[in-house]
């Protein structure tokens, strides 16, 4: 009996000895220390969190909030129609002007990466409201209430490739997809600025779908490098056979900017400047400028023309406005001296005016400049008044900043083109 | 003293009263139940299980006494009586490291509960067909939204939140530039018009609130009742400076039985007031491409709904098609999409959305109690193998 229960005794004592030990080093380690106080803490954190909660109510508490919608319609496909703005946008994009076959600038679209589009438009197409997805927006009527949406959307990376999104457009109409082989054998190719573009012509009525304005889709798909950029026409189907052709003409005039052609045609990349633009409120201005390297494109508003962000070396970022006015824009020393209160100095005389102002001469023209600075902050401004419009450019930020960015600013000037 | 310290901690600490609080959690799950016939879902929730007590009103004077203990009270208790039982038992030894796991993966659990308690947000988005939406709708709060259309462009809204009307009183606000004095809110109620038999007097000077009155009705409690919230609100300028108060642009009312939005003038721009289901936006749309509900052959009962939806995200270039269906939500952007229903003859679609921040708490939780499970029965197991095959055979 004795012999049997030894190893059994043994065997606890040795476990309990090393468990002993074990225990003994171990309760001085933080894991020790965290196995035994965590669950406490995490318990005690929770009941905090429920007593304050329960006895202030905060839960129930909602303040009032506000936020901008566009007045788009949101977009139902990613070529379809328009998209939704976002309810912290504070900026919207700009509107596109009434096409007359001239070139035209919108809005950007992707959220890290801005695109700007040039193309030839038909006079009949309608501008509409765009997007934070839709570059391009037009509605095109026909007899009888038909009518036709016509886009230009560009998304970052393959979006899903040609195939998928060709039979995401043939189930709207609510037709089966097609496989590789059939695609390739229907699809027409248009060579145009940003390649080659592949052009499907799809046709069918979904079910419960308004012949007036549903029935055909006529789309082009185009991938670069880093982007993929969709070209759609979405209507009736007799009226998007008859814009088929002015389509395609408008598929091969459209342009990227600069940074997003140089994905799509090397040839493009070679022009630093940004293409032409109309201002958002329709004038027929036109206007280019070379943006410094380090500048970084924001929305427009509907009080700026342009916004460009600058970061220096230092991490303090300068802000850069373009606001066209129509008119004189009040006078000189009235703009000077509103600047001047901006920064906390005192206003100067018509006197004074002439040795702070410094010409600047751009491309087909020449601007008057001021630089200034306050307490705590810099101001560089230039300014210029062509065909009855005002042109305010400026620059503001801290010291620092704004001195680092001068040069860059007086280039920006320089560079600048009212008449291209 | 310190021995009715001891005895306390013993108390707090002891399994009988874990015993005792999962009964009464039990009672109060039942009592829950049943109460949903009177109260609803909604109101069940915040009265039995998201408060710290259930209260019993007493008389006609809004005398209300607490009669049992509420979902957040028995949670608190239960998680203190667990984290007293932990330390009081609590020794570093490999065989109680599945204990440690299961009461940490218990803490998880209770603290999850909780959290998703306070801070999930549920909603609905409810699409037609070809019909696409940025934002969804929560079915039991209501917003004003004041909304300048005057910009080309867009819209600016104002949302008022139901709570703050609810309030009455002046409301002020930096984006208006006028005062709303809310005059009544109803949170059920009937709208008549004034050539109707049972009509009293107009609701309100300006607008259809003119032609039509407005009288309470008790706040309906089944998830079928649809309450119709209505206010009358009145608009008045700030005053100019030396001017004490300004004379009113007159009274609107604002009513989710209204098929329109009321509309006037003032400083140069038109403003829009809608009373609607509260709005919550996101950066992405949703497009009901087809719905498709499934029933068993010969029979009306459901076999399958499903949603294909596209989602366009343009911060994040998304652009799918997305195949929602029971069991199988749309997870994206901490929103989880679930097919909650349908309407119109089975044409439009009801996507149920959570916005729930600690949702995988529980599926955390339940890894971590599995492995201590797992864990404590490997060691015991072990300990037995061990000592059987120690023990000599019987003769």
């Amino acid at each position: 009996m004795a012999r049997n229960v030894e190893p059994l005794a043994i065997h606890a004592s040795r476990s309990t000895k090393r468990g002993t030990r074990v225990a003994a080093v171990l309760k001085n380690y933080p894991p020790f220390q965290i196995a035994r106080w965590g669950l406490p803490a995490a318990a005690f954190a929770t009941l905090a969190t429920l007593a304050a909660i329960d006895l202030s109510g905060c839960k129930k508490e909602e303040g009032i909030i506000v936020y901008r919608v566009s007045k788009a319609a949101p977009e139902t496909t990613a070529s379809g129609s328009a998209a939704p703005e976002a309810p912290e946008a504070s900026a919207m994009p700009s509107m596109s002007a009434p096409g007359d076959q001239s070139a035209q600038a919108v809005a950007p679209a992707t959220a890290d990466q801005p695109a700007q589009v040039t193309g030839s438009a038909p006079a009949d197409w309608l501008p509409q409201p765009l997007s934070a997805m839709r570059q391009a927006s037009y509605v095109v009527k026909g007899d009888n209430g038909a009518s036709a949406d016509i886009s230009l959307v560009i998304l970052d990376g393959p979006a899903g490739g040609t195939l998928d999104n060709v039979n995401r457009w043939l189930s709207q109409l609510g037709q089966a997809g097609m496989d590789q082989d059939k695609l390739s054998k229907t699809a027409q190719h248009v060579a145009a600025p940003l390649g080659d573009v592949t052009l499907v012509d799809l046709e069918g009525l979904p079910s419960g779908g308004d012949a007036t304005k549903d029935g055909r889709i006529v789309g082009g798909i185009v991938t670069t490098a880093d982007r993929t950029v969709f070209f759609k026409m979405h209507g009736n189907a007799a009226l998007t056979e008859s814009q088929k052709v002015p389509f395609i003409q408008w598929v091969a005039s459209v342009r990227l900017d600069p940074s997003a052609a140089a994905a799509a045609a090397p040839a493009a990349a070679q022009s630093a400047a940004i293409p032409p633009a109309i201002a958002p409120s329709g004038n027929n201005a036109q206007i280019q400028w070379q943006v410094p390297d380090g500048w970084k494109s924001a929305p427009a508003t509907s009080m700026r023309y342009a916004t460009f962000n600058t970061s220096g070396q230092t991490g303090a970022a300068a802000d850069v406005s373009v606001v066209m006015l129509d008119g004189e824009g009040g006078g000189d020393l009235q703009n000077v001296n509103r600047w001047r209160g901006q920064l906390g100095l005192d206003p100067v005389t018509d006197e004074d005016l002439k040795s702070l102002v410094v010409p600047v001469k751009a491309k087909d023209g020449g601007l008057l400049t001021v630089d200034m600075s306050g307490p705590t902050s810099r101001l560089l401004a230039g300014w210029t008044r062509v065909d009855g419009k005002s042109w305010f450019f400026k620059l503001t930020g801290p010291e620092s900043a704004a001195g680092a960015e001068k040069e860059k600013f007086i280039k920006f000037l320089e560079s600048i083109q009212f008449h291209p | 003293m310190k021995e009715n310290l001891r005895q306390c901690f013993d108390f707090i600490s002891s399994l009988k009263l874990t015993i005792f609080l999962l009964a009464a959690s039990l009672v109060l799950v039942f009592a829950g139940t049943i109460a949903q016939v009177h109260l609803g879902v909604d109101e069940v929730q915040k009265q039995y299980f998201q408060s710290m007590w259930v209260w019993c009103p007493v008389g006609s004077q809004g005398l209300r006494i607490p009669i049992y203990p509420g979902g957040h009270l028995l949670g608190a208790i239960l998680l203190v009586n667990l984290v007293s039982a932990h330390l009081r038992r609590f020794r570093w030894t490999w065989r109680k490291l599945g204990i440690h796991f299961i009461h940490a993966g218990l803490v998880i659990m209770l603290a999850g509960g909780l959290f998703t308690d306070l801070f999930s947000v549920e909603s609905y988005t409810r699409l037609g067909p070809g019909e696409a939406k940025n934002y969804s709708e929560d079915s039991r709060k209501t917003e004003l939204a004041v909304i300048d259309e005057s910009n080309k462009d867009y819209d600016q809204v104002t949302a008022i939140p139901d709570a703050i009307l609810r309030k009455g009183g002046t409301i002020e606000h930096a984006s208006l530039p006028f005062r709303i004095v809310v005059g009544h809110f109803y949170d059920n109620s009937q709208v008549t018009m004034m050539d109707q038999p049972g009509a009293g007097q107009p609701a309100a000077t300006q607008g259809i609130g003119a032609q039509v009155s407005v009288s309470p009705l008790p706040v309906a409690a089944s998830q079928e009742s649809d309450n119709v919230v209505s206010a009358v609100i009145e608009i008045v300028p700030q005053p100019q400076p030396g001017e004490a108060t300004a004379m009113p642009l007159g009274s609107w009312l604002v009513s989710e039985a209204l098929g329109a939005p009321q509309q006037f003038a003032y400083g140069g721009r038109t403003w829009r007031l809608e009373l609607r289901p509260r709005r919550y936006y996101t950066p992405y749309t949703l497009t009901l491409q087809k719905f498709t509900h499934q029933r068993y052959a010969g029979t009306d009962i459901a076999k399958n709904y499903a949603s294909l939806v596209t989602l366009i995200d343009p911060s994040r270039s998304e652009n799918r098609d997305v195949l929602i269906y029971m069991n199988h939500p749309l997870r994206y952007r901490g929103e989880t999409f679930y097919q909650s229903g349908f309407d119109k003859n089975d044409t439009a679609t009801i996507l149920q959305s959570v916005h729930n921040p600690t949702f995988l708490a529980p599926y955390v939780a339940c890894a971590i109690v599995g492995a201590g499970l797992l864990l404590q029965f490997a060691l015991q197991y072990g300990g037995f193998s061990r000592r059987h095959k120690s023990a000599p055979a019987s003769c």
